[in-house]
């Protein structure tokens, strides 16, 4: 092996350190913008680093991949969306902060969880690699399935305020989560018999629409400024520190969560973040503040999405299995290079690895001043734009993104629809991230109990396959337990939280019955006894989850509808949308023709008449002309830059359209 | 602004004007666009990647690598004839997805509107157990079965894939049952194998290679013993008729000119024939086939009538 020194020198020439600053640099503004991820980034550079020294091309690619992870929690604390799904956990805390002006602290935090993070990773990938990567392997698919069920388990957490409804929410999510082919059984599920449906409904495209859909509806309805500014603080560096150093244990459990789920090639950074928020909670003496802005959520949150970078590539390098997506991209880079990842890597004593591993390492250190920095330009720029320009820029960029994953004008509809659906369910008291978590969590649970009954069955001990011979997943059933047992472990919480519950009951119903709820409720069974009727076409193996979820909302549902009438309501703490508003209407009805006429007539053409009826919505007060032309020239650079962007620098193939 | 729309129109404009001329094609004009209908990082995307670098040798123009993922490759197969026919934009086509996605269901296209120009490799079936796996030959896992019908699990990526038909065809040649666990992509069924949750696993030699010492190779599906494997017989030599695995090729927009094809036809051919690839490509685990334009109507037929019969079995 090439000798410690040497590595570190080749890792430093100055070379390097500018890949590294470039890729932080270009990664970071990538995962800040949703839709526009780390993968797609990683695959448009590759050839660039077939010209280079694969050292130097390596280092490069994994700063990108660093710095988009990180980066995915600015859209996260400013715009309540997740830049990336490892950043959905994000919102929880971090946009609370910041709507109640701590926007800049967030930042910060976010920063110097990422880094702490991220180191933590990085090091053990280089000092524990090969050790760890037996976890990949240890890992089968009952446990993925029991990891699923703990991260659902959240659903309770997030809707105090009303458990029926959070459950019917996940449910839901579940059942997006099946739509398209089935993976076992290979039948086609809930399509509605449209080819377009086949490939399912895109995650990524469904957090966006999600989040930010009912954010901009918010937006239009009062003329208030989207965040608080508060007064000019600087980084608030110290301040952050001194949380930080508060929340050590903290930072070091997330760390560690995120590095060993990473490590997990089927699991990845939403799901380590959101264990990671899971258990900051439970240990937490704050625990009532998780979801109102708790400084302690967001750092667990983003500590243990960047340490999944570097669990990620543990298996990528070691048994030449990818982590994450981005981890594969990187793989197919290696292999055109001519340099094979697997148990072969580390024997060879190739120093390329280690140079690339030191190069992650300083790329994540690199992050703490370029992260600052971009961070309080981001909360600036956020909040010092004026209304009827961001409510066009975000809703240009929900389009873009959700375009971008795929170069599917469907996508689009489906973000704007979903959008809508969650900004209606959040009227009557149904939050948006149960339905997100069932949806990212839906494949992963199905496949892993469908695979473990295929597999006891062959063998003839399903029992024995789920959960009896398998000591990992005994380990994460008490997790699941623990979680659901803690108001009761916490006793006194608990009578409180009754308390209060009876409370909130007593004074619903002496006010009025829950029309919102009960509408939504009706929905919803009646989309459950859909699912059960399709169900019974379906073969055996794709038809038992549909009949699972199917009974348990209608069960829900009916439920739900009792409460309803009797006046127990209840809103989630994170429900309570914005009213809709005649702008919001005209919103609305805007992102779904953007949707609708694009793919036809031509994205830039549509996406610049779009944001011109978008900043007029978005506009209160009088507009004098001076400013209208200084808006106008602003929208078209906007649509000019993102449009050649997306053309020229993503290669990303537009919709042959009427214009363009 | 004006982007790829217009460069198109006065592509396709010029290419009208020469034809009526009756001028022999220039091809290609400018760079060509080479999409792939999957994620970068898998087979596809890497085998593009090494015939980017001598398309542009052999041509002097650009090939740029576009990625357009989605229900399996089906959606832009599904978008492939609304692409202009110039040949400045060609797509990746596998084998046998393109057959068995329409004869299973609706996914927008059938396989009729793929006009493949040419097909440059395949990834041989490879039947592969972990190395500590009691397995040694093909006739242990026969005996196996044999003793418990349906009890040896045999991995695969997707349902109705080229793994699952794997399964069936080894299943309809010696007789015996096995259960086939469907995993989502290729990286999840070499932790499952590598892991001990499969008994055995239906992958490609390029997987194999990959793995190295921790899988052990089974049998191959090729016609002859695998260079990278010549300790791993081939099915035929243990009196199991099977040759096959996935296929990739090429293929253009209906609208596409014969002539274009033909000449696209001759490049990728001559691609084939280059012998740094082919030492690339083999030491990856690829096989490299030569199914050029002019034979295509044949390969074609004879694959759908061989996929044809599996479909029905898998479907029961």
């Amino acid at each position: 092996m090439a000798n410690a020194a040497t590595i570190l020198f080749e890792a430093l020439s100055p070379m390097n350190l500018l890949l590294a600053l470039l890729g932080v640099l270009g990664g970071t503004v990538i995962g800040a913008l949703p839709g526009l991820s780390a993968t797609m980034a990683i695959a448009v550079l590759v050839p660039f680093t077939f010209v280079m020294d694969p050292a130097s091309g390596l280092i490069m690619l994994g700063a990108i991949y660093t710095g988009a992870i990180y980066g995915g929690a600015f859209a996260a604390i400013l715009v309540n969306t997740p830049g990336t799904p490892s950043a959905i956990a994000t919102t929880f805390d971090g946009y609370p902060m910041a709507r109640r002006g701590d926007g800049d602290l967030a930042v910060t935090l976010a920063t110097i969880a990422s880094v702490f993070g991220g180191l933590l990773g990085a090091i053990l990938l280089i000092t524990l690699a090969p050790r760890l990567a037996t976890l990949a392997l240890a890992f089968q698919s009952t446990e993925y399935f029991w990891l699923a069920i703990l991260g659902l388990t959240l659903i309770a957490t997030l809707s105090q305020g009303n458990l029926v409804k959070g459950l019917m929410g996940g449910m839901f999510g579940l059942f997006l989560s099946m739509i398209g082919v089935a993976v076992i059984g290979g039948d086609m599920r809930f399509t509605g018999g449209m080819p377009s449906m086949l490939g399912g409904i895109d995650i990524i495209a469904a957090l966006i629409g999600l989040y930010c859909i009912p954010v901009l509806i918010g937006m239009v309805a009062t003329p208030d400024q989207h965040l608080d500014p508060g007064e000019a603080r600087g980084f608030r560096l110290f301040e952050a520190i001194g949380i930080s150093v508060r929340n050590w244990f903290n930072l070091i459990r997330s760390s560690l969560i995120g590095t060993l789920v990473g490590i997990l090639p089927g699991a990845g950074g939403s799901i380590a973040s959101l264990i990671a928020y899971s258990e900051a909670r439970r240990a937490s003496k704050n625990t009532a503040n998780f979801g109102k802005g708790e400084p302690g959520g967001l750092l667990a949150t983003e500590s243990a999405n960047n340490a999944t970078v570097g669990g990620g590539f543990i298996p990528t390098l070691v048994l030449g299995i990818p982590g994450t997506p981005p981890d594969a991209v990187i793989m197919g880079a290696l292999m055109v290079q001519g340099i094979r990842v697997g148990p072969s890597l580390f024997q060879s004593g190739d120093g390329t690895v280690y140079v690339f591993m030191t190069g992650l390492v300083i790329a994540t250190l690199l992050m703490l001043p370029v992260g600052l920095i971009i961070g309080r330009y981001a909360f600036r720029f956020i909040t010092n734009v004026p209304k009827a320009m961001l409510v066009p820029l975000i809703a240009f960029m929900t389009v873009i993104g959700s375009f971008a994953i795929h170069a599917n004008p469907h996508d689009v509809l489906v973000m704007v629809v979903l959008g809508l659906v969650g900004w209606a369910a959040g009227l009557a008291g149904f939050g948006a991230s149960p339905i997100v978590l069932g949806l990212v969590l839906g494949q992963i649970a199905e496949q892993g109990f469908m695979r473990a009954w295929m597999i006891g069955g062959a063998r003839g001990d399903f029992m024995g396959q789920l959960l009896l011979n398998r000591p990992i997943s005994w380990a994460i059933v008490a997790l699941i337990v623990l979680t659901m047992m803690l108001p009761l472990l916490r006793g006194r919480t608990a009578r409180r939280l009754v308390a209060q519950d009876l409370a909130r009951d007593r004074v619903a119903a002496t006010t009025r019955v829950d029309r919102a709820g009960l509408a939504g409720s009706v929905v919803f069974l009646g989309l459950a006894v859909v699912m059960l009727m399709q169900a019974r076409g379906l073969s055996p193996m794709a038809a038992a989850f549909p009949y699972a979820i199917g009974g348990t909302l209608a069960g829900l549902s009916v439920l739900q509808i009792l409460r309803s009438l009797r006046g127990q309501g209840g809103i989630n703490a994170e429900g309570a949308g914005a009213d809709g508003t005649v702008r919001g209407l005209v919103l609305a009805a805007t992102m779904l023709g953007w949707a609708l006429v694009f793919p036809h007539l031509g994205l830039f053409v549509t996406s610049l008449a779009a944001c011109i009826i978008l900043m007029l919505t978005g506009q209160f007060g009088r507009l004098t002309a001076r400013r209208l032309a200084v808006y106008l020239a602003c929208l078209l650079a906007m649509v000019v830059g993102f449009y050649l962007t997306l053309d020229r620098v993503l290669n990303v193939p537009l919709p042959q359209a009427l214009l363009f | 602004m004006i982007g790829t729309t217009t460069r198109r129109l006065i592509g396709a404009a010029s290419l009208a004007l020469m034809g009526t001329a009756g001028a022999a094609l220039a091809y290609p004009d400018g760079p060509v666009t080479y999409i792939i209908p999957f994620n970068a990082g898998g087979e596809s995307d890497v085998t593009a990647r090494y015939q980017q670098a001598r398309f542009r040798e052999l041509t002097g123009h650009d090939m740029i690598v576009q990625y357009l993922p989605g229900a399996g490759g089906a959606q832009a197969w599904a978008g492939l004839n609304g692409i202009s026919g110039d040949g400045q934009t060609i797509m990746g086509t596998n084998l046998p997805h393109i057959v068995l996605q329409p004869m299973l269901q609706d996914p927008g296209y059938t396989t009729e509107d793929i006009t493949n120009v040419y097909m440059f490799h395949f990834t041989p079936d490879a039947l592969m157990v972990a190395n500590d796996s009691p397995f040694q030959t093909v006739q242990d896992v026969i005996d196996a079965a044999n003793a418990m019908p349906g009890g040896v699990t045999a991995g695969g990526s997707a349902t109705n894939s080229a793994n699952h038909i794997a399964n069936q065809v080894f299943m309809n040649e010696t007789g015996v049952e096995t259960t086939y666990i469907p995993y989502t992509g290729t990286g999840a069924t070499e932790t499952a194998l590598v892991g001990g949750e499969v008994d055995m696993l239906w992958g490609y030699t390029t997987v194999a290679v990959r793995q190295g010492d921790a899988t052990r190779v089974l049998a191959v599906a090729t016609e002859e013993r695998h260079p990278l494997f010549p300790d791993s017989p081939t099915f035929r030599e243990l009196g199991i008729e099977m040759v096959g695995g996935a296929y990739r090729g090429i293929g253009v927009p209906q609208s596409t000119p014969e002539e274009v094809r033909t000449q696209l036809s001759d490049i990728i051919g001559q691609i084939n024939q280059d012998p740094s690839f082919r030492e690339q490509m083999e030491n990856d685990g690829y096989a490299l086939i030569d199914v050029p334009y002019a034979e295509m109507d044949a390969f074609m037929a004879e694959r759908i009538e061989a996929y044809t019969a599996i479909a029905q079995q898998l479907q029961q």
